[in-house]
């Protein structure tokens, strides 16, 4: 070892700590929100992102100095901050906790779309106005925007510490975060408080971004999402609601990436993130600086599940529409509808498997991408490596996949409400980054190329109308598994546990057992949906499932009522079959998807055809 | 109408809990500068009446009136703002706060710091125990402390009416009689005080008029002595093991 004062540690420890402070004007605000309010803000990454945008617009448009600029961007994001409260948060206030977590969810995918339509999804550049001068110490460098950086995160603790402590509405977010109903007999009007929280909290998210930009002289309509992760991350590793926990979580996060990089390098600086996540999940939900290993703070009352009657489809209904659609390809021969419909099979095939989770033991799992991934790649690499017939690979895959997936979720097992969400999220992170850095598996970066197609007796299915049916059959299968799974007794014990795991807890129903299994299915389930679509596309990579499907077959999913089987078939032939049919909204397709998510939860959690 | 000489009066008030009706046709009323308490087992609707009281449940039909103006549906903090201040139940201290802040959290409303200043002096001569633990967190505080610390905050708003809820559960016997001195100096200071409690012995010692709440319904009130030797009372609430 060079010894830990050789200039390229101290390179190393700075970085560490600047990174930690870009995490902590993050994780601070995310703090404070989950203090007021109790919600995880998965929007708070996309403020981030605008503010990197305001301030590019201030320095390339208007010319002005970078203190206005900062003023500029910390405003702008504030109002921000003030309108997705105003608009997206409180007319949720009375309905299931986890429905302003799914709004978050909706406002940042809308964020993210509406920068990538003003600006293009290309990065641009975003050149720091500071000097380029750099001091020595010991025998590494600090420079001008370092200590800028530095500046900006050791001032806002201050003054955030200045706030909390000694201005009355200071008192009244302490309050409110420690006993809402109290604060309110004290007079406090919490709704300015929150629009306050948010007012604060986006004003530090947004000005972090812009550091950030300036930082890697770089910033896109994306940037948000990774670094978004890395707050909750953070903010976790501090306990949650907590804010010098999650300064303290943000620097020892920037810190671990920083030497793990030197380690290992670069492209395993998110993975060191989202192990650390899981790790604290399943160990210390509470962060590492609460005293004992209880659950975590929150009534976790976490489910999506609105009260109502699922429609009945009547028996001969359903044959009628599973005949007409298995005749389509007799009646339609244009082989792109055929193929929109057959993506949109897939992804119903996924769907299932989320509603599945979801609707019964009431695992909101926000990580369903990566299932796919473990299928796709599962297959794919069994076709081509193992040399297995590709009729074999894909049941194969969804083995793979279901004891892969299940072993992966188990440690989200004993977590319930918004940790499943966060603890799914990272989880398919991981297998993100796993893929893209197992090169001699995965291939990396490249991709796996030339993915032999769909076929049956060494007879390749290419024709469109296989790549319509066969998903179609898988779609028929999973749905009668389903159906009779949720109609048993296990089915019965499975919704138990979603209406109240202590409940079931205390009636010695073993949860974990459970959870499993329904995570087995719908691994197993998921696993298939991404072989086959590996073998449709021919082509994938370590970003062909990436987070927004999971987003997506979540929105699924709710259109069509949690836990609703016909429902989640429903929903993704609407989000994946219409907007490709009507070919006019391919560029606002994500756009349309994440209106439809706050359309529905705001105005129909139930779904189209109600939850079961 | 504002010359109601009731402080509060509660008129035909229904609340239900989804599906569960708590309250049946509730009417009560708490003539300024009086002690009223609401006597009730458990479950029968008191903490309950506390919240429609305060606006943090809305009852499906009824009203609220304050010197009687309606108050029914405004938000928790305008009705704070109308000098209604509450000790709820079991406290509901910021525990991670110090007991000064807790105490001038009570004061959130009032713009005046000098007078403040002099009010949050003068509420700590009421609590000296609390002089000695003024930067401490209120969470540490033992249940009798607790509860003066409640009061005191309660006091800061300068109300015209406090509600309490059981402001005697769960405290000695030493600190039973404390707290109850203390609502009374309160109440003679010209705050008009509507308690509810399970304990009838503990509440009709000091108050002026009490109402019995059975499972939602007012079964029976009148003036707190008269109450005192009723033999429906005695038989249940001062009889058996409640008695205190
Ligand atoms: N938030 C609530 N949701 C549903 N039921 C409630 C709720 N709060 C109280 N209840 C029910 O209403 C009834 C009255 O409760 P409460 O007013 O707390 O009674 P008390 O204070 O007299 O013990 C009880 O049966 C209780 O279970
Ligand atoms: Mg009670």
């Amino acid at each position: 070892m060079g010894g830990l004062l050789s200039g390229a540690w101290i390179d190393h420890t700075v970085n560490g700590l600047i990174v930690g402070n870009i995490y902590a004007l993050l994780a601070v605000g995310l703090a404070l929100i989950f203090g007021v309010s109790h919600l995880i803000n998965f929007a708070h990454g996309s403020v981030y992102m605008v503010g990197a945008y305001i301030g590019w617009a201030c320095f390339r448009l208007l010319d002005a100095p970078l203190p206005v600029t900062l003023l500029a961007v910390a405003g702008g994001c504030a109002l921000l901050g003030v309108a997705i409260e105003r608009i997206g948060l409180r007319p949720l206030a009375g309905s299931a906790r986890i429905a302003p977590l799914l709004a978050t969810i909706g406002i940042g995918l809308v964020l993210d779309q509406l920068a990538q339509l003003a600006f293009t999804p290309d990065p641009r550049a975003l050149p720091s106005p500071l000097p380029d001068w750099r001091i020595q110490i010991g025998g590494g460098t600090i420079g001008a925007l370092d200590l800028l950086i530095a500046g900006v995160g050791v001032g806002s603790a201050a003054l955030l510490y200045g706030f909390l402590r000694f201005t009355k509405l200071g008192w009244a977010v302490r309050a409110t975060a420690l006993d809402r109903d109290a604060a309110q007999q004290c007079g406090v009007d919490v709704n300015a408080v929150n629009r306050a929280v948010y007012a604060i909290a986006s004003a530090l998210g947004g000005v972090s971004g812009l550091l950030v930009g300036m930082y890697y002289n770089a910033i896109d309509p994306y940037m948000g999402f990774q670094a978004g992760l890395k707050g909750i991350v953070a903010q976790l590793i501090g306990g949650m609601g907590n804010v010098p926990g999650a300064i303290a979580g943000s620097l020892l996060l920037g810190l671990t990436e920083s030497y793990g990089i030197a380690l290992f390098g670069t492209s395993y600086r998110n993975l060191f993130a989202f192990v650390v996540m899981v790790l604290v999940l399943a160990l210390r939900p509470n962060g590492l600086f609460s005293r004992a290993r209880q659950t975590p703070p929150e009534p976790l009352t976490g489910t999506f599940v609105a009260p109502s009657r699922p429609v009945r489809i009547p028996g001969w209904l359903l044959w009628a529409l599973g005949i007409a659609a298995a005749a389509l390809p007799l009646a339609v021969q244009n082989a792109y509808v055929l193929q929109t419909l057959g993506n949109a099979w897939l992804y119903a095939v996924l769907a299932l498997s989320l509603t599945l989770v979801a609707g019964t033991v009431g695992q909101i799992s926000l990580g369903h991408a990566g299932l796919l991934a473990i299928g796709g790649y599962a297959s794919a690499l069994l076709a081509l490596d193992a040399k297995l017939p590709v009729a074999l690979a894909v049941p194969a895959a969804g083995v793979v996949t279901a004891v892969l997936g299940t072993l992966l979720v188990s440690p989200a097992f004993r977590l319930r409400g918004h940790y499943v969400s966060v603890a799914t999220l990272g989880i398919g992170e991981i297998v993100a980054l796993v893929i893209l850095n197992w090169e001699s598996v995965t291939r990396g970066p490249i991709g796996v190329v030339g993915i032999p197609p769909l076929s049956a007796f060494g007879t390749p299915l290419l024709s469109a109308p296989w790549v319509y049916w066969i998903p179609l059959a898988a779609v028929a299968l999973v749905a009668q598994v389903q159906a009779r799974l949720l109609g048993s007794h296990l089915g019965r014990t499975l919704r138990a546990i979603r209406e109240d795991e202590v409940a079931a807890r205390a009636y010695g129903v073993g949860l974990d057992r459970y959870k499993g299994l329904a995570f087995g299915v719908a691994g197993f389930a998921a696993g298939i949906a991404g072989a086959l679509m590996a073998h449709v596309y021919s082509y994938i990579n370590h970003e062909t499932f990436h987070a927004p499907i999971s987003v997506l077959a979540l929105t699924m999913v709710i259109l069509g009522g949690l836990g609703n089987v016909a429902g989640a078939i429903l929903g993704a032939v609407a989000l994946v079959g219409l907007p490709e049919l009507f070919r006019a909204a391919a560029e606002y397709r994500m756009l349309i998807y994440g209106v439809t998510l706050l359309l529905l939860i705001r105005f129909r959690p139930q779904g189209l055809l109600g939850t079961v | 109408m504002s010359t109601d000489d009731a402080i509060l009066r509660l008129d035909r008030i229904n609340t239900q809990y989804g599906a569960v009706q708590v309250h049946f046709d509730l009417s009560l009323a708490v003539p300024r500068g009086s002690i009223v308490c609401l006597l009730g087992g458990n479950a029968s609707g008191k903490s309950t009446t506390m919240k429609v009281i305060l606006g943090l449940v809305a009852p499906r039909s009824g009203r609220v009136l304050l010197g009687g103006e309606p108050v029914t549906g405004l938000p928790t903090p305008k009705i704070v703002r109308r000098g209604v201040a509450s000790v709820p139940e079991s406290r509901r201290l910021f525990g991670a706060m110090t007991v000064r802040e807790n105490v001038l959290m009570g004061a959130y409303t009032r713009g005046d710091r000098g007078a403040v200043r002099e009010d949050y002096e003068r509420v700590l001569d009421l609590f000296p125990r609390l002089r000695e633990r003024e930067r401490q967190h209120a969470g540490t505080l033992s249940g009798g402390e607790q509860q003066m610390v409640a009061m005191a905050r309660a006091l800061m708003a300068r109300p015209r009416l406090i509600v309490m809820d059981e402001p005697t559960m769960g405290l000695s016997p030493r600190h039973v009689d404390a707290v109850l001195d203390l609502i009374a100096t309160i109440n003679r200071q010209g705050v008009s005080i509507f308690m509810v409690e399970q304990n009838a012995a503990h509440a009709l010692s000091i108050a002026h008029h009490g109402y019995v709440l059975q499972t939602g319904r007012i079964v029976l009130s009148g003036g707190a002595r008269d109450l005192l030797h009723d033999p429906q009372i005695r038989d249940a609430y001062l009889g058996g093991a409640r008695a205190a």
